[in-house]
């Protein structure tokens, strides 16, 4: 039994479940649903308008409000939206109805709706999926199923695809505060295909392969956007005693199975927590009391803050909890963090909890006598204590008890963000959506997909086998080639690769080898764009610069960004050939009438490394020579 | 709806909208919910729901093998706040319904609109309104408001003036918002009589939606309406495209200026007569505002529908009026150009205006002249044209806002002698004409 087969079965016996979300950008010039540019959000420009918004859980189709929709209304939260004219119009901001569907974007989801073997329904029905996270500020998002039942080749397995979706992008988050969370409203309705796996993965580690698989796949269309934020994988865990938990927007596919792992780790941790919390009938949650005055005079920064700006403080008992919430979950989590993170919804900074080092906070022996006669609390019992203004207090309190609650049922169903990207810990955004949040986007016409439109899918539709044997063809290296195929650079790759007399195996050493290199000597050969890539590579099939004077051009953009041609000239790169090197060649014959072939390309290639390729010198120079002889 | 084969076939296998079902088409397994057909798209595509959320549509076949799965479920109808019930001891509040999508919930299974009657449905959707009134809802109508005609004005003005005679301190109108401003300029007229405020209100985005305007701009009406301070009919929407206030703008002075945006409406020629902010629900009135003096309403719904409205255009055929005046209609408001113009000198005879009017007049039909600036005031004295015009008997009607012009001509012709209407046209009655216009309103 190999190494992959154990960790199936240990996960097996865990009874490990994990399906993938990935969610990707297509690169349109316009939105979905109007004719804005799909550019997304510009850096370091202020907004031209701003407006304000409250939004509120409306009943589905079926008649039910979804959880985390009531949840999100119980917050009472504000959003404010950030307008730039370039990048938004009324549709974006809820002012205006849609336009039709971008047919651009049409074509590419059906593509990759072919390429994953999807049944792809004879009429799509655009609908609305209820959001009120304030992300959208029509408080949904427009999606479109665009095919069912497809499958995946990973590893060599068929991975089930079970739907794919047409969207749109969501606002991105500027910041949020006790007032509101600000977004910029750029992003909003940029299209996005969502692609999703059934809950079968088998390990951490098949999860990321097939996050990968996914990703490349969607890249082979050409049609897809780049760079940060661009593709997101959400990822949705269980065990056995566990429960679904989706953890959302990780950017970083390669470190997808540290957090599933993680994610298994706390679910563990939490199941135990529950089963010893029902063994010993504990976890009884207490009134909760107003300790301001109590805490009146505190030196305690955070809530002498609060209360100096007219908020309050409160506190409840949790019975037999002393120990507990200070239990580590996940590194640096413990179960006072999951707490606090319910609290935050509330529109609260946190928590302060009994197990953690009060005196360090600054609470004086007299304060945390006084806070434990006023909820009864035993050596057995932990407090919690919340600071705010009493709006804030009142809903984050009850947010926490709920969380407290929540300790008896183990895992709850949640949807969570990344906490610490470094640790791959998580922490909870909001209850994990039921599924009565559709209905359908009655300002839009179902759309009828015609024979034409799938022929046309059909054929442009990528095959990443058949580009892997191409690829091993031309580059004579398997390994080399299935790290190409997964690397940002593929599309870039077979871009370089369609121009003339270009040597695609040096093209190849260049994307991964190289630029490996050269990024560990301290070059940010990342921030080369592919543009200039592009550039630079149509200079070297022009024969305009050599192999090394490519590697010296790279070294010399990744510092300063310049046009290749203005490069050549002031860094010195351009090649010698032909002519010009038959008279460099010549003058070193003369020079040294007796030097044989060797020393000659020596010393010829000791002054001129960079600018004369060792083949045609070594061309020139049998030329010459034997026209010397005769 | 769907087509033939496919209610055929359903009502073969006693399969409603609603149930779920499995079927297979070309050898391939659906199962869903049976959703109903949208208007459009194809009749002989069957929709249904998936369990992840998401209609689909699969073309019908002749061999698609429909099965009942199970019936359809009882969906749990029960409003959020059900316990909240109307608090008699504070100031009641009629709200009247028209239509549109405000104050109703869309059943998207039979696909019709259900209004919320009773408070506790009221309340449980929109909580604010708790503590604010003691509202009793009356369904009146369900009427697109493009559909709404004079009939539909006089019958919610008479339900208005029962409201308040049976103890409402104010009156809230929902409504569809296309031709609100046609209806507050009508109530304006038909209810110049009452002793607290007649609020319509409306939805930019309907209420099926989470960002819908329609809660805030009803609990602002409410939050107006309940405290029953001005004798004013008006309408409340959002004043700007934020959550931020509602403005409450003066029925006669009023018109829907966007298609879709929120603060759709704005007063021209005038400014908002109290605003309500989003968050505390506080009114601030401005000076404008009639105070509340009398004690019973009485209503003068009577309205004579045959006036008409007519734009200026170039290349305009004036025959339009001899059309008008064949057809028995007795009043004409005229949407000139710029200062109240309509071509009288051009080189072609047929597009002169000059006669028609003439004959129109001598024939007894009263016209009124405005100006398709909307903004700004007309004026017969400045060019020949509009001297020419007005010396015709054309009645120049100030800063009077085309539509409201029609609606008033109308209500003049009802319930006024001919000699009246041709005076009080230019007159101001309800507030639809200011004296001065200052630089602010624009």
């Amino acid at each position: 039994m190999n190494n992959t087969e154990n960790d199936i079965r240990r996960y097996s016996e865990i009874g490990f479940m994990c399906g993938l979300e990935i969610h990707q950008r297509l690169s349109t010039p316009n939105k979905l649903f109007c004719s804005c540019s799909s550019r997304g959000e510009k850096e370091n420009t202020l907004p031209e308008a701003e407006i304000s918004r409250y939004q509120r859980a409306v009943a589905g189709e079926m008649g039910e409000t979804d959880r985390s929709a009531e949840f999100e209304e119980k917050r009472k939260a504000k959003f404010i939206y950030h307008i730039h004219n370039d990048t938004t119009c009324l549709v974006d901001i809820d002012e205006e109805p849609p336009h039709q569907l971008n047919m651009d974007a049409l074509s590419t989801a059906l593509c990759v709706a072919k390429s994953l073997y999807l049944t792809i329904p004879d009429e799509l029905e655009p609908m609305r999926k209820e959001v009120v996270d304030g992300s959208n500020p029509s408080a949904f998002q427009r999606t479109i199923k665009m095919g069912l039942d497809g499958k995946l080749e990973v590893n060599g397995r068929n991975v089930v695809i079970t739907g794919m979706m047409l969207e749109e992008e969501s606002a991105g988050i500027i910041s949020k505060s006790q007032s509101g969370t600000t977004y910029d409203t750029s992003r909003i309705g940029i299209p996005l295909v969502e692609i999703d796996t059934d809950p079968y993965l088998r390990s951490p580690t098949e999860a990321r392969d097939a996050a990968l698989r996914i990703g490349l796949l969607l890249r082979l269309t050409g049609k897809v956007q780049r760079g940060i934020g661009s593709i997101r994988q959400d990822v949705n865990v269980s065990i056995k005693g566990g429960a679904r938990t989706e953890i959302k927007g990780l950017q970083e596919v390669s470190s997808l199975d540290k957090f599933v792992e993680n994610e298994i780790q706390r679910q563990q941790a939490l199941i135990q927590i529950k089963d010893e919390v029902i063994a010993k009938k504990i976890g009884a949650v207490g009134k909760t009391t107003d300790l301001s005055n109590i805490l009146g005079h505190t030196t305690v920064r955070i809530i002498q803050n609060e209360l100096k700006n007219g908020g309050i403080v409160l506190g409840f008992k949790v019975s037999g909890f002393n120990g507990l919430l200070g239990r580590e979950i996940n590194p640096q989590r413990r179960l006072g963090s999951e707490v606090s993170d319910y609290a935050k919804m509330g529109g609260v900074k946190g928590i302060i909890h009994s197990d953690e080092h009060l005196e360090g906070y600054g609470f004086t022996m007299e304060e945390i006598r006084g806070i434990k006669e006023k909820l009864s609390i035993s050596e057995k019992d932990a407090f919690i204590l919340i600071a705010g203004s009493s709006e804030k207090v009142s809903i984050a309190t009850d947010f926490a008890i709920q969380r407290v609650k929540l300790v008896q049922s183990g895992v709850p169903l949640e949807t969570r963000g990344v906490s610490n990207a470094d640790l791959y810990t998580t922490r909870f955004m909001r209850p994990l959506p039921s599924g009565s949040r559709m209905y359908p986007e009655t300002d839009l016409h179902p759309v009828e997909v015609t024979k034409t439109m799938l022929d046309e899918a059909q054929a442009s539709a990528p095959n990443p086998e058949k580009e892997e044997k191409t690829l091993l063809k031309d580059i004579g290296n398997a390994a080399t080639a299935k790290q190409l195929m997964l690397s940002p650079y593929y599309s870039l790759y077979k871009s370089i690769t369609s121009l003339k007399n270009i040597d695609k195996q040096f093209v190849a050493n260049v994307l991964l080898q190289k630029f490996t290199e050269l990024r560990r000597s301290g070059f940010s050969v990342e921030k080369i764009s592919e543009d200039r890539l592009l550039e630079l590579f149509t200079a070297y099939s022009e024969r305009k610069i050599t192999k090394q004077g490519v590697e010296e051009a790279l070294k010399e953009i990744s510092k300063n960004d310049v046009a290749i041609s203005e490069l050549l000239k002031t860094a010195n790169l351009l090649r010698i050939s032909g002519k010009d090197l038959e008279k460099i060649v010549k003058e070193f014959m003369a020079k040294s009438s007796d030097a044989d072939k060797n020393s000659l390309i020596r010393n010829i290639m000791g002054k001129y490394r960079i600018n004369i390729d060792g083949e045609e010198l070594h061309a020139t120079l049998e030329k010459l020579i034997k026209w010397k002889q005769q | 709806m769907y087509g033939t084969d496919i209610l055929n076939a359903l009502r073969k296998n006693k399969i409603s909208i609603g149930d779920r079902i499995t079927f297979t088409v070309q050898g391939k397994e659906y199962e869903g919910i049976l959703m109903p057909r949208p208007e459009t798209g194809d009749d002989s595509t069957l929709i249904i729901k998936q369990d992840d959320g998401y209609n689909v549509g699969i073309k019908y076949h002749d061999g698609t093998i429909l099965k009942i799965e199970s019936k359809k479920a009882e969906g749990n109808k029960k409003s959020k706040n059900a316990k909240m019930e109307a608090d008699q001891k504070l100031p009641k509040v009629t709200l009247l319904y028209t239509g549109g999508t405000i104050g109703s919930k869309i059943d998207y299974l039979t696909g019709g609109v259900r209004v919320l009657t009773t408070p506790s449905e009221l309340l449980g959707e929109i909580p604010e309104l708790a503590g604010m009134a003691n509202i009793e809802v009356k369904d009146l109508m369900h009427t697109f408001s493009e559909d709404i005609s004079h009939t539909e004005w006089s019958k919610i003005a008479e339900a208005a003036e029962t409201a308040f005679n049976t103890g409402s301190v104010g009156v809230v109108i929902t409504m569809g918002t296309d031709t609100m401003h046609y209806t507050s300029a009508a109530l304006s007229f038909m209810l110049q009589n009452i002793p607290g405020p007649v609020v319509i209100t409306g939805a930019q985005r309907s209420s099926d939606r989470g960002s819908s305007d329609a809660f805030t701009n009803l609990a602002c009406a409410v939050a107006i309406a309940a405290q029953g301070k001005i004798a004013e009919v008006g309408i409340c929407m959002h004043s700007t495209s934020s959550d931020k206030q509602c403005s409450f703008i003066r029925g006669t002075k009023v018109r829907k200026m966007h298609t879709s945006r929120r603060d759709a409406f704005k007063p021209i020629n005038s400014t908002v007569l109290a605003t309500v902010d989003i968050e505390t629900y506080k009114v601030e009135y401005g000076e404008e505002c009639k105070k509340t003096t009398k004690k019973t309403a009485k209503s003068y719904p009577k309205f004579e529908s045959k006036v008409a409205l007519i734009k200026m255009y170039p290349n305009a055929d004036p025959k339009i009026i001899d059309f008008y005046v064949e057809k028995g209609y007795k009043g004409i408001i005229l949407e000139g150009t710029g200062l109240g113009h309509v071509a009288i000198n051009t080189v072609h005879k047929e597009y002169s205006w000059a006669e028609r009017i003439r004959n129109a007049i001598g024939k007894g039909v009263i016209i009124g002249m405005t100006s398709q600036c909307l903004s700004g005031r007309v004026n017969p004295n400045v060019y020949s044209t509009a001297r020419t015009i007005s010396e015709m008997g054309v009645t120049y009607c100030e800063d009077m806002l085309p539509e409201v012009a029609l609606v008033k001509l109308g209500w003049l012709l009802a319930n006024h002698t001919r000699k009246e209407v041709k005076e009080q046209l230019s007159k101001d009655i309800v507030g639809e004409i200011s004296s001065r216009i200052t630089y602010k309103e624009m």
